[in-house]
C-alpha cells in the first residue's frame, strides 16, 4: 500500500512539474493578489491593472508630478473649442509580435472601449468620447461630445492600447488565449510564461521604443495574503509590496527592507446619506466633521502615514489642492454649538435630542477585513459619542455593503473611500443626481463648478475653479473626509530607481526599476 | 460486486444532484452578489448590462435549470473572475492540489497508522505518552499559525527553505526545488490529519485488543507482534479506512488556508476565492468537482472495506 | 500518585481554570474588552491594563476573558450538537439497516462530499457571522464523522455473539442499545467528542483567518490569534496569550477524554 502510494506521489510530482527553467539575478519580483486578465479594457481588479500597466502602454503616462507626459503619443494638441484632441503617435513602435503599431490600433481600442457590447469596463471613463478619426498612420483625432478636461489624465490611467491585428472581429471577452496566456502589447516587457494561480513572468522587450529596461525580467507572484507577502519580502523573495499601517511593525527594522511612502489620489471619508432627514442640513454635516479628531486617527491608525484633509481633493494633486486653507480642525465645542443652533441639545443621558425628543443616532457601515477602516470607524464612533451622537457600527462584506446598502441608498452613513485618476474632476461623485453620487449630495454652486471644471482645459483656470469648490466644501461638506492616505511601500534593499509614484502609476515606468548587485 | 458498484454509482449521482441544488440555493441566498458588480463606480446602466450578459437578470430557478442543462453536457460556464471556462480554471489548479493533498495524506498514513498501532500495543508507556502529547499539540495549533511560524523559522531566519509558492519563479524548476517548496505546506496540512488518524487507529486497535478473539489468540500463545499486525491492524482498518475517506474533502477542498499561507496555487484557495467573490459558475464547478472526487473515493473506501472485513460485505 | 493521575489532575485543573475564567472572569476584571483607545495602543502591562493593550488600545486580559467565554461556548456547543446528531444518525442507521440505513447514509454522503469550508463561508455570509450561526455551521459540517464511525461500530457490534445471544433471548432494541451497545460505543463517541472540541475551536480560528469567525470588536481566542499574526514581530505576546490558552485547553480536553475512555472501558468490561 505504501509502495503504490509512493509511486502515485512520484507521478504527481512529475505531473505538477511544468515550464522550463529560466534564471536571472536581474529579476524584479512583485506580488499580485489575484490572477490577472491581460486586457486593460476588461479588468478593473488590482492584479490585472498592475500587469496591464506594464504590458500595454497608453497614449500618455503620468510623470512624477502626476501630469500627463508622452508615451505612445509624442505630442498632442487640443482644439480651441475643446471638442477634439489630435495626437501625433510615436514612429517605429512595434507590437511584441513584431507587427508595427499604427493609428488603427488606437482607433480600434477606443471603439472597443466605448462599445456597449464589448464588455469594456472603461465606458464611463470615456463616455464623453464621440469617436476616433485616423488622420494618417501615425496621427489620430479623438472627438468629444462635450469638452472634457480629464481626457488626457484618463488616457494615461487604465487605457492601454490593444493590438487591432490580433483582436479584430471577435468579442474582447472571447479572446481567451490573448486575455489569459498570450497577450501582445507594446510595453518594455513582454509575456514569457503564465502559471495559473502561481505567477506571471515578463521578460525584457528588446525592441522597446523607450530607454532599455534595467531589469531582465519582472515576475509577478500571486500571493493573496498580506502576511505571506510580508514574509516573502523578509525572506528576500519579493522586492516591493504595498502594506497597511498595521504591517509596519513587521517590516520596520527588518534586515534588507526599506519603507517608503507616496501620497496617492484617494480620499477616505464617512459618507452621510443626505436623503435622510438627519443629514440633510449642511450645518449638521459640518458639525460632525468638526467633532472627529483626525490627527488622532492619522497618528494612531495610520501611524502617521497619511495627510490631514481639507476637502475631497487630496494633497497628491498638487496643482489643485487648496494648500492655502488649513486642514479641518478638531473642535468638538464648536460642533456642539453648531448642532444646538439647529435644534440638537443634550438630554439628561448625555445624548443629543431634537425638539421632538428623537436621539441623534445612526448606523455606520464599514466593510470588514481591513484593520485601517475598522479602527477608523471605531475612532469616529468614540469621537462622536463625546458630543452625544450615537453611531452604531455595522461591518459587512464589501460586495454586500455596496450592492445591498449603498446602491439602493439604504444606509445612514458609511466609511468608504474613492481612488481616482490623478485629476480633480469629481463630477460623478458629487454632482446632483449622478450615479456615483451615493451620498445624494446636492449643491447648486458645486454643480456648476464641477460642470465647469471638467469642461475647462486651461490648468490655471481649472485651479481657480477647484479652489472655489474646496471653499464651498468647508461650508457644505459633501462627505466627512477623514484623511488622504499615503501608500506605504516596503522595498528590498536591492531594488533602486523606484519612480516616486503609487505602485500602479510607477508600473507605467517599469523600465526604470533597477536591481543592485 | 458489479451490482454493488452500479448501485453506488446511482447513489453518487443523486448525491451530486443534491449537492448542486444545495450549493446553488445557498449561493443565491447569500447577500452581495458577484464581487464583479461590487465596484461602486459602475453606473446603473453598466451594471444592468453586465447582469444581462451573465444571465443574472433571470429568476434563480431559471438560472439553475439553464446551468444544469449545460452542466450535464460538461459545460460549467465561464468563471466571472477569470473569464475562462470554470473547468479549465480548475484543471489548471488540480495537479497542484493533488500533489499537496496526496503528499499530506501519504505522510499521515505512513506516520499515523504504524504509530497508532505501536502506541496501542504499549498503551500507557513512554512512547504512548509522548505521542499522545504530540498529537494534542498537532491538533491544537491552527494551520495558519503553524504555517506562519514554520515560514518565519525556515524561510526568514534560517533561509533554508523558500517562503511560498510551488516552484522558484524564474529559477531552476527541478524535483529538488519542487520538494523544497512542498515540504512545509505538506507538513502543515498533514499534521492535523496524521494526529487524527493516529488517535483513531490507536483507539480502534485498543478496542480490538480487548475483544475475546484476540484474548483467545493471546492465550493460544500467538506472539504480541503477530496479534498486533495480523488481527488488530486488520480489524482497526475498518475504522481507519472510513477516517481516511473522511479526510479527503478536507484535504482537497479545505486546504485553502494552508494554500493561502504558503501561496500554493491550489484548488482550495481557488474555491474560497470563488465563494468570497460569489463567482457563481466557479463555486458550482469547484463544489461539484470536489464532491465527485469524494463520492468516488467513498466508493473506493467501501470496496476496500469489503475486502478487509467480510462482515461488512455480509451487511 | 502515578504520572497518569498527575496529568489527569493537571488537565482537570486547567479546564477548571479556563471555565472559571469564562464564567467569573468578566465579572471580576472590569476593563472593557471592546473599548478602543488609540493613545495607549500596544502598551505593556500597567495597573489599569494588567496584560497591556492590543493594536487598537483594547485591554488584552479583558479580551482573553471575554474570548474564553466565546471560544468555549462555540467549542462545546458545536461538538455537543455535532456528536449528538452524529450518534443518533449513526446508531439508527446501524441498527435499523435496510432503507433507513441507505437514506441516512445518502444524507451523510451528500454532507460529506461538499467541501465544508465553502459551505460555511456561504452560509456565514448569508446568515452573518455570530456565535450562534458559527456553532450551527460548524456542527452542520462536522456531524458526519461520528455518524459514520458509530454506524461502523454498530455493524461490527451487532454481529458479536453476545448481542446475537441477547437478541435471541428476546431482548428489545432499547435493551440491546442500553446494555450492550452504549458501553461499547461510549469510547468511540468520546474519541469523536475529544477530537471535536479542539477541532471546533480551531475551525473558529481558521474562519477568523478568513474574516468569517467571531466578528471584532467582540473577542474570541481565534480572532485574537488570527489578528495577532500581523503584529507577530512587533508584539509577539499578543499571539502567545490566546495561542497558549487554545493549546492548554485542547491538551486538557484530550487528557480528560483519554481518562474518561479508560474508566468507561474498565466499566464496560465488568458489564459484559
Amino acid at each position: 500500500m505504501t509502495r503504490s502510494a509512493g509511486c502515485v506521489w512520484l507521478l504527481l510530482v512529475v505531473a505538477a512539474c511544468s515550464g522550463g527553467p529560466t534564471r536571472s539575478d536581474e529579476t524584479l519580483r512583485l506580488p499580485l493578489i489575484n490572477d490577472p486578465i491581460f486586457n486593460p479594457l476588461l479588468a478593473p481588479d488590482l492584479g490585472s491593472v498592475m500587469v496591464n500597466k506594464v504590458l500595454f502602454p497608453g497614449l500618455v503616462r503620468p510623470d512624477e508630478a502626476l501630469r500627463p507626459s508622452p508615451d505612445l503619443a509624442v505630442s498632442w494638441l487640443a482644439a480651441t473649442d475643446g471638442l477634439s484632441y489630435t495626437f501625433a503617435l510615436r514612429p517605429g513602435v512595434t507590437w511584441h509580435d513584431g507587427v508595427p503599431f499604427t493609428a488603427r490600433d488606437v482607433k480600434f481600442t477606443f471603439d472597443q472601449a466605448i462599445d456597449p457590447v464589448s464588455g469594456s469596463r472603461l465606458r464611463s471613463d470615456f463616455a464623453a468620447v464621440a469617436g476616433v478619426d485616423i488622420i494618417d498612420s501615425l496621427a489620430v483625432r479623438i472627438r468629444l461630445k462635450t469638452p472634457f478636461a480629464p481626457l488626457l489624465t484618463l488616457l494615461g490611467y487604465n487605457a492601454g492600447i490593444l493590438p487591432e491585428h490580433l483582436l479584430k472581429g471577435m468579442k474582447l471577452t472571447d479572446a481567451i488565449a490573448f486575455n489569459r496566456t498570450t497577450p501582445v502589447g507594446t510595453g518594455p516587457f513582454r509575456i514569457e510564461r503564465v502559471s495559473p494561480g502561481s505567477s506571471v513572468t515578463l521578460v525584457r522587450n528588446a525592441s522597446f521604443y523607450g530607454t532599455k529596461p534595467n531589469v531582465e525580467r519582472i515576475v509577478f507572484k500571486i500571493v493573496p495574503d498580506i502576511n505571506a507577502q510580508v514574509t516573502q519580502l523578509r525572506a528576500g523573495e519579493l522586492d516591493l509590496i504595498t502594506i497597511e499601517p498595521a504591517n509596519l511593525g513587521s517590516v520596520q527594522g527588518a534586515a534588507g527592507v526599506r519603507v517608503l511612502q507616496v501620497p496617492v489620489v484617494q480620499h477616505w471619508y464617512v459618507g452621510f446619506n443626505a436623503s435622510r432627514a438627519l443629514f440633510k442640513s449642511a450645518v449638521v454635516r459640518r458639525a460632525l466633521g468638526l467633532a472627529v479628531n483626525r490627527s488622532a486617527i492619522v497618528k494612531g491608525v495610520l501611524k502617521g502615514y497619511g495627510d490631514l484633509p481639507g476637502g475631497t481633493i487630496p494633497v497628491a494633486l498638487h496643482d489643485y489642492y487648496d494648500s492655502a486653507a488649513a486642514p479641518v480642525p478638531y473642535a468638538p465645542d464648536s460642533a456642539t454649538l453648531l448642532l444646538a443652533s439647529v435644534g440638537w441639545t443634550r438630554g439628561p443621558d448625555g445624548t443629543l435630542h431634537n425638539a421632538s425628543g428623537e436621539p441623534f443616532a445612526f448606523e455606520l457601515l464599514v466593510d470588514k477585513g481591513n484593520p485601517t477602516r475598522e479602527q477608523s470607524a471605531l475612532a469616529v464612533q468614540q469621537d462622536l459619542s463625546r458630543i452625544g451622537v450615537k453611531a452604531s457600527i455595522r461591518t459587512m462584506e464589501f460586495a454586500a455593503l455596496v450592492r445591498d446598502r449603498v446602491l439602493p441608498s439604504n444606509y445612514d452613513a458609511m466609511l468608504i473611500w474613492w481612488t481616482t485618476p490623478p485629476d480633480p474632476d469629481q463630477y460623478s461623485f458629487y454632482h446632483t443626481g449622478e450615479d456615483n453620487n451615493h451620498v445624494r449630495y446636492s449643491n447648486a454652486a458645486v454643480d456648476s463648478l464641477l460642470a465647469l471644471g471638467r469642461a475647462t482645459a486651461d490648468t490655471a483656470r481649472r485651479r481657480l475653479i477647484y479652489r472655489a469648490f474646496q471653499r464651498i466644501e468647508r461650508e457644505d461638506p459633501p462627505v466627512l473626509v477623514l484623511f488622504y492616505p499615503r501608500e506605504i511601500q516596503a522595498v528590498s534593499a536591492r531594488l533602486t530607481d523606484i519612480p516616486r509614484l503609487g505602485i500602479r502609476d510607477a508600473l507605467r515606468h517599469s523600465e526604470r526599476f533597477r536591481i543592485a548587485h | 460486486m458489479i451490482p454493488f458498484l452500479a448501485r453506488r454509482l446511482g447513489q453518487g449521482t443523486i448525491v451530486l444532484l443534491l449537492v448542486s441544488v444545495i450549493t446553488f440555493v445557498i449561493m443565491m441566498a447569500a447577500p452581495g452578489g458577484p464581487s464583479l458588480l461590487a465596484d461602486p463606480k459602475l453606473s446603473v446602466a453598466e451594471r444592468a448590462e453586465i447582469e444581462q450578459r451573465l444571465g443574472l437578470d433571470q429568476p434563480p430557478a431559471v438560472q439553475y435549470v439553464r446551468w444544469l442543462g449545460r452542466a450535464v453536457q460538461g459545460d460549467f460556464g465561464a468563471s466571472f473572475l477569470y473569464q475562462t471556462p470554470a473547468l479549465t480554471t480548475i484543471g489548471s489548479r488540480l495537479p497542484q492540489t493533488l500533489l499537496l493533498a496526496g503528499t499530506a495524506l501519504l505522510l499521515s498514513i505512513v506516520v499515523g497508522i504504524p504509530l497508532g498501532l505501536l502506541t496501542a500495543a504499549r498503551a500507557g508507556g513512554v512512547l504512548d505518552r509522548v505521542v499522545t502529547f504530540a498529537c494534542g499539540v498537532a491538533l491544537a495549533v491552527p494551520a495558519f499559525w503553524s504555517g506562519l511560524m514554520l515560514l518565519l523559522l525556515f524561510a526568514v531566519w534560517a533561509h533554508v527553505l523558500p517562503a511560498g509558492g510551488a516552484v522558484t519563479e524564474g529559477g531552476d524548476v527541478g524535483l529538488i526545488d519542487r520538494a523544497r517548496h512542498l515540504l512545509l505546506p505538506a507538513l502543515v496540512l498533514a499534521a492535523g490529519g496524521c494526529a487524527e488518524l493516529l488517535r483513531y487507529t490507536r483507539s480502534a486497535a485498543l478496542t480490538t485488543l480487548a475483544l475475546p478473539f484476540v484474548q483467545t489468540a493471546r492465550a493460544r500463545g500467538l506472539s504480541p507482534r503477530r496479534i498486533l499486525w495480523r488481527h488488530a491492524l486488520r480489524h482497526a482498518l475498518t475504522t481507519v479506512v472510513s477516517v481516511i475517506g473522511l479526510q479527503l474533502p478536507r484535504l482537497v477542498g479545505g486546504a485553502a488556508i494552508t494554500e493561502t499561507v504558503f501561496s500554493w496555487p491550489g484548488m482550495g484557495r481557488l474555491g474560497v476565492e470563488a465563494a468570497l467573490g460569489r463567482d457563481y459558475p466557479l463555486v458550482m464547478a469547484v463544489t461539484l468537482v470536489v464532491a465527485a472526487g469524494v463520492v468516488i473515493a467513498g466508493i473506493a473506501a467501501d470496496v476496500v472495506q469489503m475486502v478487509i472485513d467480510p462482515r461488512v460485505r455480509a451487511a | 500518585m502515578s504520572t497518569r493521575n498527575i496529568s489527569l489532575v493537571l488537565a482537570a485543573a486547567t479546564l477548571g481554570l479556563v471555565l472559571a475564567m469564562a464564567i467569573f472572569g468578566p465579572a471580576l476584571y472590569h476593563a472593557s474588552p471592546v473599548t478602543v483607545d488609540l493613545s495607549i495602543a500596544g502598551s505593556g502591562p500597567t495597573a489599569a491594563h494588567l496584560l497591556g493593550t492590543d493594536e487598537s488600545g483594547r485591554d488584552v486580559l479583558a479580551r482573553l476573558l471575554a474570548g474564553a467565554r466565546v471560544s468555549l461556548t462555540v467549542g462545546l456547543s458545536a461538538v455537543l450538537l455535532a456528536v449528538g446528531l452524529g450518534t443518533l444518525i449513526g446508531a439508527v442507521a446501524g441498527l435499523a439497516g435496510g432503507w433507513v440505513d441507505s437514506l441516512l447514509m445518502r444524507l451523510t454522503d451528500s454532507a460529506l462530499s461538499v467541501p465544508a469550508l465553502f459551505v460555511v463561508i456561504l452560509v456565514l455570509t448569508f446568515l452573518g457571522p455570530s456565535v450562534f450561526t458559527l456553532l450551527c455551521a460548524i456542527a452542520a459540517t462536522s456531524w458526519m464523522g461520528s455518524a459514520r464511525m458509530i454506524r461502523g461500530e454498530v455493524f461490527v457490534l451487532r454481529e458479536q455473539p453476545y448481542v446475537e445471544a441477547a437478541r435471541a433471548l428476546g431482548a428489545t432494541h432499547a435493551t440491546i442499545i442500553m446494555r450492550h451497545l452504549v458501553p461499547h460505543l461510549a469510547p468511540t463517541v468520546l474519541v469523536a467528542a475529544t477530537v471535536g472540541v479542539p477541532s471546533a475551536i480551531l475551525t473558529e480560528s481558521a474562519l477568523s483567518f478568513l474574516g468569517l469567525g467571531v466578528q471584532p470588536p467582540a473577542a474570541s481566542w481565534g480572532n485574537m490569534l488570527s489578528g495577532a499574526q500581523t503584529y507577530l514581530i512587533s508584539s509577539p505576546l499578543l499571539a502567545v496569550y490566546p495561542g497558549m490558552l487554545i493549546l492548554a485547553t485542547v491538551l486538557a480536553v484530550n487528557a480528560l477524554g483519554d481518562a474518561l475512555r479508560r474508566s468507561l472501558k474498565s466499566d464496560a468490561r465488568l458489564r459484559v
